[in-house]
């Protein structure tokens, strides 16, 4: 983004700094703090190099100045880091703008507002154990192999633990 | 609880390897044992839970699903390691947290104390490669070789989460790292390390198309390095590379044709397991036939 489209995207909006407030109740939401917008976290980033949208700088900068409306939604660009880390190993600032991205991808998802394949997948582990299910043909193949057999998974205990307190 | 002796492990397979490619597990076993790790299989592990969609969803539960799975191995006080690099992802980074930080691991022990269990922070995460690596060392890989794979040239593919974040993994150095072109080269392989070598699989991103011109970027890469397959250390990357491969050959028509091979599934061939053994005709893109030159 040339500095002057990022002059506008921040005029259009109103800064909102009970974000950060907000995001702090998050696990790591306060880490963004740290950034000076230097953009040590850019060069690398497989997304940003692949796609001119996606930005790990402005998405820190868009968490500074609280543009929940842009950030906090199914089709957001956050959605689009691939996880990797490269930022964290770049940035001077111990930032760690994954770990920033996955606090907003909370935020998300605590109000209904993360994709729905998030909730669905996540389901899964609470309904199974797991994210990947066993099928018939995976224990069939299992057994062919010499596997030991899948002994099932304690769900029950993990819907006790995931409870709030 | 004391940390135990060198040689022995608890494995933590994980859902996508034991259920979607149980041949990988299977190489592991077999190729691990050769080596002289001894694996104490353990009951009652869950989903590790997985670094993408679960850590998306909800950290604490996050956290509070991987320190429950870590503190089945502290019962037994053998360090727990991963053959997937979601795996290693998740529980490292859990393992070190709430080591690290005394009032999330309280949390986070309150809601273990339902079902009566504890996070310890008494025993370490490792990737099966980093034990490899430190407990026995690449001579060791050597000695259990009967079939060098020699004129084998692989095409490394480390994946993210071996090495990165650092400051959890601890395991290589991020940008120039050499343990698996090291392991390769004790099996007798070439490794090629090429210009995408250090990119990611994409798994995470949840756009179609910055993945799908990364991984076609580094096939198209690997092809033109004449590399005779690309190497790797995690099933969500295999998934990346192999079937992924076959979709977007056909939308794009291009003949890629880049077998992509798990490391323990190479080690298995040096130590003279046939290909069945470690399920290579199971892959979509076909792998038997580059065999033929260092198998025949």
């Amino acid at each position: 983004m040339s500095s002057d489209k990022q002059a506008q995207t921040v005029k259009k909006h109103k800064l909102n700094f009970a974000f950060r407030e907000k995001l702090g109740t998050f696990a790591e939401g306060f880490r963004h703090n740290y950034c000076y917008q230097c953009g040590a976290c850019v060069a690398d980033c497989p997304a940003s190099n692949y796609s001119k949208e996606f930005n790990p700088r402005l998405i820190i900068l868009k968490a500074l100045l609280g543009f929940e409306d842009e950030l906090i939604k199914p089709d957001s660009e956050i959605w689009s880091c691939t996880n990797c880390y490269t930022c964290s190993e770049r940035c001077p600032q111990d930032v760690r703008p994954v770990d920033v991205i996955i606090a907003l991808k909370n935020m998300c998802y605590s109000e209904g507002k993360a994709p729905e394949l998030i909730g669905h997948i996540s389901d899964t582990v609470l309904v199974t154990g797991v994210t990947t299910k066993i099928t018939s043909l995976s224990e069939r193949r299992r057994q062919e192999l010499g596997l030991p057999p899948i002994k099932g998974y304690p769900v029950d205990e993990i819907k006790k633990i995931i409870e709030a307190d | 609880m004391t940390y135990k002796s060198i040689g022995k492990y608890i494995p933590f397979f994980g859902c996508m390897m034991t259920t979607k490619y149980p041949w990988f597990e299977a190489a592991v076993r077999k190729t691990a044992a050769k080596i002289g790790m001894e694996l104490i299989d353990i009951d009652g592990f869950t989903c590790c839970p997985d670094p993408i969609y679960y850590q998306a969803r909800d950290k604490m539960e996050w956290y509070t699903i991987a320190a429950r799975n870590i503190s089945l191995a502290e019962d037994l006080g053998y360090d727990l390691i991963t053959t997937c690099s979601g795996c290693t992802a998740t529980l490292s980074e859990v393992n070190l947290a709430l080591k690290e930080d005394p009032g999330l691991k309280a949390k986070v022990n309150e809601r273990l104390k339902k079902i009566g269990r504890e996070f310890k922070g008494s025993i370490n995460v490792r990737h099966a490669v980093t034990v490899i690596r430190d407990d026995f060392g690449f001579e060791q890989v050597t000695k259990t070789v009967t079939r060098p794979l020699e004129g084998l040239k692989v095409a490394v593919h480390y994946g993210c989460h071996l090495l990165k974040p650092s400051r959890v993994m601890r395991v290589d150095d991020p940008n120039h790292p050499t343990i698996l072109e090291n392991l390769l080269k004790a099996i007798g392989a070439e490794p090629i390390h090429h210009d995408k070598t250090m990119l990611c699989c994409g798994k995470a991103c949840m756009s179609d198309a910055i993945p799908e011109q990364m991984i076609m970027d580094i096939l198209e890469t690997i092809k033109s390095r004449e590399a005779d397959c690309m190497g790797l250390i995690c099933p969500t990357c295999f998934d990346q590379f192999d079937i992924r491969q076959i979709i977007l050959g056909r939308k794009h028509k291009k003949k890629l044709d880049v077998p992509i091979i798990y490391y323990f599934q190479l080690l298995g061939l040096a130590q003279g397991l046939n290909t069945k053994d470690v399920g290579l005709q199971m892959h979509k893109v076909k792998a038997d036939q580059i065999f033929e030159k260092v198998l025949a």
